[in-house]
């Protein structure tokens, strides 16, 4: 009776083992990794998954028969072998090397392995992976990274010598058409005084593009170093440098407490001047009031700067930041359309943003972002 | 407008300027402010030092009261024009004016490092040109006192 039960229970034991090594069998040859057990002395395969010969086209004889490192150009299992060396010693470790196919292909592969007892010998546990297809798009960004870092600097180099050298020669049509208006006016026909009219005029406006051009380029090629930077400070003196317009216009700015941040502190003055100056310049029939807010949030510091100017039609929302973008004609509101260009460079520059909610009529609130450094 | 003492003699100005239209303007602006003036005109740099340093055809030109510079010049560059006046004991008190219109911070820290006695940038705008000429003029020969001998305005 016990006798039959024991075998019974003998019996029950070796199925469930049955069951559990045909479960791990099956994790082992259905894996879409390549898994292979080595014998480090050799580097032969002991045991492998069907991956593992397939992933490089041979069959499961021809396979066994190969070193892990006999996938290698020579110059890459010399490395191998000894990376394998460490590892033996260290217990495990990542490499990525490059296996040739049986025709002939070259692939990417990664290697976990791992040292492992196996029947009391130590093997090395192998899983490798095709990251062929990574690799390529990593090159692929890289290489495209490269390309628009060097365009970026050719870019902000050309921009910064043309609008120097291109001063020199303005600065002559500028000048000596204004000296023919001062000494000729009058003495040609009223025809020649237009058209020199015209000249004077075309070339101060070139004038003050070429300037917006050479400041937009400076964000870039004459940015400080970032420094701890009181905002409360920044903000007293743009107020001190927008001190005619304030007074022309009884425009009225509050604050609230304002942060430290880390900034460039030139560029901060110059981002937030701008966003004061146009809140005045485009002011309604009242009198300005630009409230400066700042709150903290997802780790950055958000400034908004509010006003009760003429406000932004919704279409023209997106385009109000791209260089030279003018909403107005000339003879209403003047300038070059460079000002909210900058202040998005400069905000880009500090790992920030900028943008503005508007409602025509009511008023506009830009608002701009600076990450916290100090993680607050 | 300037004294009594710097009507009754002109005064000598070296401009060193490569641009014939930049000279041009620089003649009208004179002209214009009524400053009476003995313009020489160097075209590059080694031709500015030759005639500071009274070489070959120079020989008899005496030093002038001022000296105009621009710092982007053929053949010798400006920087290095400026530091050989300011090196030479006996070219070193004459007022050197960097007229350039390069506004680079870095060119502007350089001038004054070689000792330039002023940097100003020229503006495009033709009153304003004017104006900067007449003030140099009325800061050099009639507010600041220079010493006397050649080279200054006695």
């Amino acid at each position: 009776m016990e006798r039959k039960d024991n075998a019974k229970l003998f019996e029950c034991e070796v199925n469930k083992r049955k069951q559990a090594e045909q479960r791990y069998r099956t994790l082992f040859e259905q894996s879409l990794d390549s898994i292979l057990v080595i014998d480090p002395k050799t580097l032969l395969p002991i045991e492998f998954n069907d991956r593992a010969c397939q992933e490089l086209g041979y069959s499961h004889d021809e396979f066994k028969k190969l070193r892990i490192t006999d996938h290698e150009s020579t110059e890459t299992a010399k490395i191998t072998r000894k990376y394998i060396d460490e590892i033996m010693l260290e217990g495990q470790g990542i490499l990525e090397t490059e296996h040739k196919t049986k025709d002939g292909y070259k692939k990417h592969v990664q290697l976990a392995v791992n040292v492992i007892e196996l029947n009391c010998n130590k093997v090395l546990h192998v899983i490798y992976r095709d990251i062929t297809q990574y690799k390529q798009s990593e090159a692929r960004l890289k290489r495209m990274v490269d390309e628009l870092s060097r365009s970026n600097r050719e870019l902000e180099q050309f921009a910064y010598v043309a609008s120097h050298d291109l001063q020199e020669p303005l600065r002559m049509v500028a000048s000596f058409a204004q000296l023919l208006t001062k000494r000729y006016h009058g003495q040609l026909d009223s025809d020649a005084d237009e058209f020199i009219d015209y000249i004077v005029d075309g070339a101060t406006r070139m004038q003050s593009l070429i300037n917006g051009l050479l400041k937009f380029s400076r964000v870039g090629t004459q940015g400080k170093e970032f420094t701890p930077t009181d905002v409360n400070v920044v903000v007293e003196e743009v107020i001190r440098n927008l001190q005619i317009s304030i007074q022309e216009t009884g425009a009225k700015i509050t604050y609230g407490e304002l942060p430290k941040i880390t900034a460039d502190t030139s560029q901060l003055i110059q981002l937030f001047q701008n966003l004061v100056a146009n809140a005045i310049k485009f002011h309604s029939d009242a009198s300005p009031q630009i409230r400066i807010e700042a709150y903290h949030r997802d780790r950055q510091w958000v400034f908004s700067i509010h006003d009760n100017g003429i406000g932004i039609e919704e279409e023209y929302l997106d385009r109000i930041f791209q260089i030279f973008q003018r909403l107005h004609r000339r003879e209403q509101y003047d300038g070059t359309g460079i000002g909210l260009a900058i202040c998005k460079r400069i905000a880009e520059r500090h790992g920030g943003r900028i943008w503005v909610d508007s409602v025509p009529n009511l008023g506009s609130s830009f608002h701009f972002s600076i990450p916290d450094k100090e993680g607050k | 407008m300037g004294n009594n003492q710097s009507e009754i003699r002109p005064v000598k100005i070296l401009l060193v300027e490569d641009n014939p239209a930049d000279v041009r303007l620089t003649l009208e602006a004179l002209k214009e402010e009524r400053i009476l003036n003995n313009l020489l005109v160097a075209e590059d740099g080694l031709e500015a030092l030759d005639i500071l340093q009274q070489k070959g055809k120079y020989a008899d030109e005496s030093l002038p009261d001022i000296v105009l510079l621009d710092l982007n010049l053929p053949r010798k560059d400006g920087r290095d024009v400026l530091k050989q006046i300011k090196t030479d004991n006996r070219l070193k008190r004459i007022p050197v004016v960097v007229l350039t219109s390069s506004e680079a911070e870095t060119d502007i820290v350089k001038a004054y490092d070689y000792y330039a006695n002023c940097y100003i940038t020229k503006p495009v705008d033709w009153n304003q040109f004017k104006t900067i000429i007449k003030t140099i003029e009325n800061f050099w020969f009639t507010i600041v006192k220079l010493p006397r001998g050649e080279g200054n305005v006695k």
